[in-house]
């Protein structure tokens, strides 16, 4: 591979990252071939030297997202730095994505049962409207306490779930500097 | 030897030589590239990061042969976070030699 091949490749292999800093990571690159050659190395060398440009591109990109969701920590953001990370090696995907989809499930099923028992006085007066025979005055008064109930889950719930969030793209981020890929002989 | 402990192992190398100096990309590289064996183009997502968390600041400066280089200098935040760094490391080769000697003379 030759330095237009490799800086094609890692082109290419950073496009999520936009233009102005793609640009700034392929100039340090460029100057990196520029000193190898002034120092009598061949292109290839200094290519071979360097490695993998789609393995360079990956943590590139992983930090990219790291940074954007600590900026803002949407959902989105944190799908993307989730997947950013895991592409960095197997072993992400283990420690990664098992605890990514246990709190998600987590944060989930809390939702799902805040809202459901919200809900649940309008499900049993949706239930009386089509089987009148079955009211109770015990059955309502249970439901609207359930409402209650959920609403407080699901103020719980609006704290947690920030609060979980928080804390995964801390782990995150310390994954991302003790587990990276990338090293020979790893 | 494993990834995990290279990677750390390779952040505490760059810190360690923007110490006393301050140096460019292609320097790092092949200092560091000089003394273990790593795949030397992780070295500038490394920088890129560090760069970002505020340990570093970087200049460009004119070269006499060609053309202008990135230079990297530590930060006072990066000085404290070499510090800590080192301490960690001191601590765990100290507790690695200990393990290491007394297995040595029980064998």
């Amino acid at each position: 591979m030759n330095k237009e091949q490799f800086l094609a490749k890692l082109n290419d292999a950073l496009k999520r990252i936009p233009s102005s800093e793609r640009e700034d990571i392929l100039q340090d690159f460029r100057e990196h071939f520029e000193i190898g050659i002034s120092e009598g190395k061949t292109e290839e060398e200094v290519a071979n030297g360097l490695g993998s440009p789609q393995q360079i591109a990956k943590e590139m990109v992983a930090t990219y997202r790291l940074e954007q969701v600590t900026e803002s920590a949407s959902t989105g953001n944190v799908l993307r730095a989730v997947w950013a990370v895991i592409g960095l090696g197997f072993f992400n995907l283990v420690i990664v994505l098992g605890p990514f989809i246990a709190l998600a499930g987590f944060v989930l099923s809390g939702w799902l049962a805040g809202v459901s028992f919200i809900v649940s006085p309008i499900l049993y007066l949706i239930n009386v409207v089509i089987y009148p025979e079955i009211f109770a005055w015990y059955d309502l008064f249970f439901a609207l306490f359930l409402s209650g109930v959920g609403i407080f889950i699901a103020i719980g719930m609006f704290y947690v779930t920030r609060w979980l969030f928080k804390g995964f793209v801390k782990y995150l981020n310390f994954n991302m500097r003790m587990v990276k890929g990338g090293m020979k002989h790893a | 030897m494993n990834v995990q402990f290279k990677k750390g192992v390779l952040e505490l190398c760059v810190l360690v030589l923007l110490d006393k100096q301050d140096r460019y990309g292609y320097e790092l590289v092949q200092k560091i590239s000089d003394q273990i064996a790593i795949s030397e183009g992780s070295v500038y997502p490394l920088l890129r990061r560090l760069t970002k968390e505020g340990y570093f600041t970087t200049y460009l400066k004119e070269s006499s042969e060609g053309p202008s280089r990135k230079y990297y200098a530590l930060t006072e935040e990066g000085r404290s976070y070499l510090g800590e760094l080192l301490a960690d490391w001191e601590k765990f080769t100290n507790g690695v030699n200990q393990l290491i000697k007394e297995g040595v003379r029980d064998e």
